[in-house]
């Protein structure tokens, strides 16, 4: 049997299914995309179709106008802006701390983070501590603070900054500068790339969160753009409520079109990012999560 | 040294390591005790033991003590970030008493007043329950079979790919779906299985074949569920396989080539077993997760849509629903406590399992 054939056909083989298996990752993309384009008559008559007979941005155009839209798209961008920053600066300084030989405590306090990993408190009790104790319902913290120290994005730090030499910090440390000096201006500059890592964690986490606020948020000038798609998953006639009464549409309400539109709207600034976005969770994955 | 070193500190000094076996903040805590109380029990209980001993102690306490703040500014910086642990993680544990109780709101959590396990017993004695169990561990292993092949198979595969551009577009886009929250994944679910005339039911009739009323199928969901599994997380697992892929040394694989090995055999006889380790640390973890069902993704794509909640239903939107739709805080702490302690000695379980295999991939 001639072994480089066989090779062959296993090489073909290979392509062939890595190619199939990444066309039907991008299928139901490339589906919302060319919905989005359609015109709503078509979507009625023939659902979504890979290439649309009739083009259109209506559901665009629509959309555009909808003050809701632009509310929930501001919410999510502040809670994802200010989310990601404080997440950052409070687990890195955490896991700074917790991995410093010199922090006396550290035994205690990597209990203290890692327990929450091992046992939750439940649903109901973290609901009634938030809205009833803390009283953050209705409020974008509601979403932000409970999200903002998450142990597995700790440790993913503490094992970095172990990786640190010690020397460094010493000798900056002889030379007479400060631990906060130490820790703003040698730390945190050669530890950008982790950094950078963990701050696409949050950002992502904060952008597709939705169950935080499906909790906590009930006014509808709060909501996040996630929420906005949740009501119209269920419920196809939640679409009208981006739809402004004055957009001029006669004949037919764009709701499925609107749908889909609203959907690309949501997940284009993930899209426009992956390049970055993949470069850094590649790393995270590889580096972080094979612990040392 | 595994990764959460800080849990079980050794010291030489064989005299102290009882007490730094809790830790550091243990000792201080312990320390806080002893010296800031005067009640009598203790008063009575320093009493008996010797002084010289108790002197001794106090002394050591007194050392972790001033050790700690001897680096305040390292301590300092890990203090927002424990708060907001405390605040958001700890605090809600004291909440499982409410499992133990009958929820007032008005009156708080301390305030309701006790019904000690009628709770437990309301749940127990549920026909739900039975089901709500079953489609959670049902669940779970099914998308832990079906992603883990999935996984394997395209990293194994990937592997292969000798096109730079062809390997890197298409791990990209196969990674991508990863990148969509579950809403986004529920809204293209809808799409092409929901509405008047389903997207997918226009492709079987093109088939040739007939069509299906998708939402009230129930048994079809654990395939569709795992479907979207596969679809939104092998891209994820995949990455990891491929790393450890990455990590065998290339000189086997030119061994096996130079004795006549096809791709095909160095694939089963190489990357195979040498994956094993990886396979069955992955898998232990998400075994440790079981009873956690994925509230986010089955709440996103089913909802409350009850026709598929026979085979859909799991721990996580059952006690959510209860929350939200009956109002019953207590049945459904109650359903909470019982999955958070089942999760709790799960993992326990898991861990103390995989550290006997193999101690470096053990959690802690």
């Amino acid at each position: 049997m001639n072994y480089s054939l066989r090779d062959r056909a296993f090489g073909i083989i290979s392509y062939v299914f890595i190619g199939v298996f990444a066309l039907l990752c991008f299928l139901p993309f490339w589906m919302m995309i060319s919905g989005s384009f359609t015109k709503e008559t078509e979507l009625i008559l023939n659902g979504y179709s890979l290439f649309p007979e009739s083009f259109s941005t209506t559901a665009y155009t629509v959309l555009l106008q909808s003050k809701l839209l632009w509310s929930s798209y501001i919410n999510t961008a502040l809670i994802t802006a200010v989310g990601t920053a404080l997440a950052l600066f409070i687990s890195a300084m955490l896991a700074y701390s917790l991995a410093n030989g010199r922090n006396t405590l550290r035994g205690g306090m990597l209990a203290f983070v890692y327990f929450p990993m091992l046992f939750y408190g439940g649903l109901i009790p973290f609901y009634i501590t938030v809205s009833k104790y803390l009283h953050l319902s209705n409020t974008l913290w509601a979403v932000i603070l409970p999200l903002v120290c998450q142990p597995f994005l700790v440790f993913l730090m503490v094992n970095f900054f172990r990786t640190l030499p010690k020397e460094l910090e010493e000798s900056a440390r002889i030379d007479g500068a400060h631990e906060f000096n130490v820790f703003i201006r040698i730390m945190i500059p050669i530890s950008k790339p982790i950094l950078a890592t963990v701050a696409l964690f949050y950002a992502l986490g904060y952008w597709n969160d939705w169950f935080m606020s499906l909790l906590f948020i009930d006014e509808e000038s709060k909501y996040p753009l996630q929420l906005i798609l949740r009501r119209m998953v269920s419920n196809l006639e939640a679409a009208k409520s981006l739809i402004p009464s004055n957009a001029g549409i006669s004949i037919e309400s764009p709701l499925l079109g609107v749908r889909m539109s609203t959907t690309i709207v949501t997940i284009g600034p993930i899209v426009l990012l992956y390049p970055l976005l993949q470069k850094y969770f590649v790393k995270g994955l590889t580096i972080g999560a094979v612990k040392g | 040294m595994t990764l959460f070193d800080g849990f079980l500190i050794k010291t030489e000094n064989d005299e102290y390591s009882t007490w730094r076996r809790y830790g550091s903040l243990g000792s201080v805590r312990m320390s806080q005790a002893i010296l800031a109380n005067n009640s009598p029990a203790i008063a009575f209980a320093l009493s008996v033991l010797r002084t010289k001993e108790i002197v001794a102690l106090k002394n050591k306490i007194m050392e972790s003590y001033r050790q700690a703040f001897k680096s305040p500014f390292l301590i300092l910086l890990a203090v927002p970030g424990l708060i907001t642990l405390f605040i958001f993680n700890y605090l809600p544990m004291y909440g499982v008493l409410l499992a133990f109780k009958d929820f007032d709101y008005s009156k708080g959590i301390w305030g309701s007043s006790w019904v000690g396990l009628k709770n437990f017993e309301y749940f127990l004695t549920s026909s739900q329950l039975f089901v709500v169990i079953r489609n959670t561990l049902l669940l779970n292993v099914a998308f832990i079979v079906s992603q883990t092949i999935a996984a394997l198979a395209i990293a194994v595969l990937l592997n292969e790919i000798r096109i730079k551009w062809f390997a890197r577009l298409s791990q990209s886009v196969i990674f991508l779906p990863y990148f969509m929250s579950w809403i986004v994944v529920g809204m293209i679910t809808q799409s092409m299985l929901g509405g008047q005339n389903p997207t997918v039911n226009e492709w079987l009739i093109q088939l040739g074949l007939s069509e299906v009323n998708w939402y009230f199928e129930a048994h079809l969901w654990p395939w569709i569920l795992s479907v979207i599994k596969v679809w939104h997380g092998a891209g994820y697992f995949a990455i990891i396989y491929l790393a450890a892929i990455t990590s065998i040394p290339e000189d086997l694989y030119e061994a096996a080539k130079i004795d006549g090995a096809s791709r095909f055999q160095a694939v089963r006889k190489i990357t195979l077993p040498l994956l094993i380790p990886t396979i069955s640390i992955l898998t232990l973890l998400l075994i440790g997760r079981i009873f956690n069902g994925d509230f986010a993704m089955i709440y996103a794509i089913v909802g409350d849509n009850s026709l598929l909640f026979p085979t859909t239903d799991v721990i996580d939107t059952y006690v959510y629903r209860s929350m939200r739709v009956l109002n019953d805080f207590g049945m459904s702490s109650a359903v909470g406590l019982f999955q958070s302690v089942m999760g709790l000695v799960l993992v326990l379980a898991v861990n103390s399992f995989v550290r006997r295999v193999s101690k470096e991939s053990a959690l802690f």
